[in-house]
């Protein structure tokens, strides 16, 4: 077996309450890595096409790769892989915590999860141990309830009330992290399985235990003096994005009618560091960065803050600035287990479609009052939460609303408003699993980052979501956090003043730099960075930035094959119309001009103009179909 | 004629807002001008405070227009912005 691997996949199946180990397959470890990666083509392998993602045809894959298991900072994420109950296509997302090192510290790369048992159930495995226990004591408590009933030996990835409930975007919790897109945790719960718990003490070998250690340390420091890494998201977390999106006019408000909100610096991560702040014990394990902010909510005690994403989606975009609120929402969201992105983007819909006379929420922008109870009328599918709880797109199918129901495939936009980040909108459009920005992150060299790109000039907007998502593919196969690309630019850059010659003689460069930039990203040279270093020191394998392309862009085309393969189509590369015909700025009378992006797109993915990778694309990626 | 100055969190706190209004300009460096003018800190310290934001005349980053000598008008929002990451 390759290092850096258990080496063993565990099934188990719910409806026989049966379990085998079986080997990885190094072939496949090759050319998958492993977490993401390797789940989708276990998905796409075990799946007939068409199954009913809630039932017990759709197997629940966690993965994790041969990063995890190691100290290496922002390891320490597994992937959960399924069919989407959300968009109908492929599900996947990713989670921190401490429950990737823990499964494979328990000698296991993949668990598969098959059936549905027919009451509640939780899983506990130990090593080699595996055993089926009833769950009923647990069921339809909290996630914050739920682990601390399991107690401390195991590390656990559980569900609350909004996974049994299959709330269709209904996320796996972890510590007080969360894989939360695409409705992982409506699939588990459809299972009837509430909890899996881990622990175990399988060594892990490494093929340079030296180097990596010796390298690792190297990282640390590196990150301890990086700018945002050991600076702004250590002190600030991801919240500290809310003052430059809402700079750059493109922080979701009012259902992204604006992309503006007046009383944005009372939500900020700046703001929340100086009033709310109590702690970062809700980080993942062995990451230096520590983003996770702590705060106290009443009545409750010490939780996990809000990120970004839930700041703005809960915040702005509701037109709601009194943090408190959000910081309640956020844990409310958590303890059910759901989505703050989706939730946000669904309630926000809502709110828009009341305003219309089409359905009555009994919320209404700017007015906290009531929102805590329709969160957890949507947790537990009850009164007008049953509705939300199947997320904006079904919801305009049945009230109407299409045009602002701000998805894409069915997925609730994140919160950067693509018509001041093209290639962020390019991304939303294109990505296998809806619209999400951790796929590949184009906005942060687009717009947030500390070079950026002129939005209208259309030159690499084609370019960039595609660099970035097969990275994006990569780096969720490790499994890495995302943010660890963050770190790409050296301090120099974030030290530089924006308004300076070089720093704007850079951005220009970076902007016309067109094939170049894929051309350079694709050299399949030496390890530089440290994910390709680590790669190269656990497995033995060299990688580079342009062998991780080759494997993200296999990665993202079986993800592309099995949507097509499930009935999705190239006209849900889209984005809301909204976005598309909605001008945000002032000095502009159109939205996001996707039509003159996405040909160049397909075209540069070896799409046809139906957006279908060709023979020949997926021959060269080596994609058995 | 009156601009909105969007600060910076830390420009913010000095002056107690988290935006100014600024009248009588007529381009960005007559906000800029007049926005110093708000501050009492030193030259180094303000420099210290304003040098890795980027500015924007309504979300727009003015190097994509024409610098500090973008135009502004009445009911414009000028903003510091700072890189950021996360998400
Ligand atoms: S950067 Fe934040 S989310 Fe990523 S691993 Fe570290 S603590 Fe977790």
């Amino acid at each position: 077996m390759i290092k850096g691997y258990a080496g063993r996949i565990l099934t188990v199946n719910l409806d026989t309450q049966e379990h085998h180990f079986e080997p990885l397959d190094e072939e496949l470890a090759r050319l998958y890595i492993g977490g993401k990666g390797y789940g989708v083509r276990l998905l796409y392998d075990l799946t007939e096409p068409g199954i009913d993602p809630l039932s017990p045809e759709n197997p629940l894959i966690f993965a994790t790769g041969p990063l995890n298991g190691s100290v290496a900072p922002q390891s320490n994420r597994f992937a959960v892989v399924c069919k989407s109950p959300l968009t109908g296509g492929i599900g996947n997302a990713t989670c921190g915590g401490s429950f990737a090192y823990a499964l494979k510290r328990a000698g296991i790369d993949v668990l598969i999860i098959r059936g549905a048992a027919s009451a509640p159930y939780r899983l506990e495995i130990e090593n080699d141990e595996v055993r089926l226990l009833p769950a009923d004591d647990l069921w339809g408590e909290g996630t914050y309830a739920t682990q601390k009933k399991l107690g401390k030996k195991f590390k656990h990835a559980v569900i609350g009330p909004a996974g049994e409930n299959k709330v269709l975007y209904a996320g796996i919790v972890s510590d007080e992290r969360i894989a939360g897109r695409t409705g992982v945790g409506a699939v588990m719960g459809s299972k009837n399985l509430k909890a899996v718990s881990v622990t175990g003490n399988h060594k892990l070998e490494m093929d340079d235990p030296e180097a990596f250690k010796a390298y690792t340390k190297t990282v640390r420091k590196l990150f301890k003096e990086h700018p945002v890494l050991g600076e702004s998201m250590k002190r600030f977390g991801t919240g500290a994005i809310v003052n430059t999106t809402n700079g750059r006019n493109i922080l979701p408000t009012r259902n992204f009618k604006y992309g503006h909100f007046d009383e944005a610096m009372s939500i900020s991560g700046e703001h929340l560091e100086e009033h709310e702040l109590v702690g970062v014990k809700s980080s993942c394990m062995h990451c230096p960065v520590t983003c996770g902010r702590d705060v106290e909510v009443e009545g409750v005690g010490r939780v996990k803050g809000p990120e970004y994403e839930t700041l703005a989606l809960l915040g702005s975009n509701l037109e709601i600035s009194d943090l408190k609120h959000i910081n309640e929402w956020n844990y409310l969201a958590d303890d059910l287990g759901m989505d703050t992105i989706s939730l946000g983007g669904t309630i926000s819909f809502a709110m828009e479609l009341q305003e219309k006379g089409a359905f009555d929420v009994g919320v209404k922008f700017g007015d906290p009052t009531g929102l805590s109870e329709l969160i957890r009328n949507i947790g537990h599918r009850q009164g007008v939460g049953d509705d939300l709880a199947d997320g904006s797109r079904r919801m305009s199918e049945r009230f109407g609303g299409m045009e602002f129901a701000m998805h894409v495939k069915g997925l609730e936009l994140s919160a950067y408003d693509p018509r001041g980040s093209y290639a962020q909108g390019v991304e939303y459009a294109t990505t296998n699993r809806g619209g999400c920005h951790v796929q590949g992150a184009s906005m942060y060299l687009e717009s947030i980052g500390p070079l950026t790109i002129n939005p209208r000039n259309l030159k690499l907007k084609a370019d960039i979501p595609i660099v970035q998502q097969n990275l994006g593919c990569a780096i969720n196969s490790m499994v890495l956090c995302i943010f660890s690309t963050y770190g790409m630019f050296p301090a120099a850059i974030h030290n530089m003043s924006p308004n300076s010659f070089t720093h704007r003689l850079l951005s220009r460069l970076m902007e016309n730099m067109g094939p170049l930039f894929r051309g350079f990203m694709g050299i399949k040279g030496k390890p530089m960075l440290w994910w390709e270093k680590w790669l190269t020191h656990i497995t033995g394998q060299k990688m580079s930035g342009g062998h991780l392309q080759e494997i993200g862009a296999r990665i993202f085309n079986l993800e592309r094959i099995y949507n097509l393969r499930e009935g999705l189509t190239q006209e849900q590369d889209t984005l809301p119309s909204r976005i598309l015909n909605e001008p945000i700025f002032s000095d502009t009378t159109t939205g996001h001009p996707l039509d003159q992006l996405l040909p160049r797109y397909y075209k540069l993915r070896g799409w046809d103009k139906n957006g279908v990778p060709t023979a020949k694309t997926l021959k060269g990626l080596q994609i058995r179909t | 004629m009156s601009i909105t100055v969007q600060l910076t969190y830390d420009m913010a706190r000095e002056v107690g807002s988290p935006t100014i209004q600024v009248s009588g300009a007529e381009t960005v460096n007559d906000v800029l001008r007049l926005t110093r003018q708000r501050f009492s800190q030193d030259e180094e310290s303000y420099a210290n405070l304003t040098r890795v934001a980027a500015l924007a005349v309504n979300g727009v980053l003015i190097s994509y227009r024409r610098g500090k000598k973008t135009k502004v008008q009445d009911g414009d929002r000028v903003s510091f912005v700072k890189a950021a990451a996360g998400g």
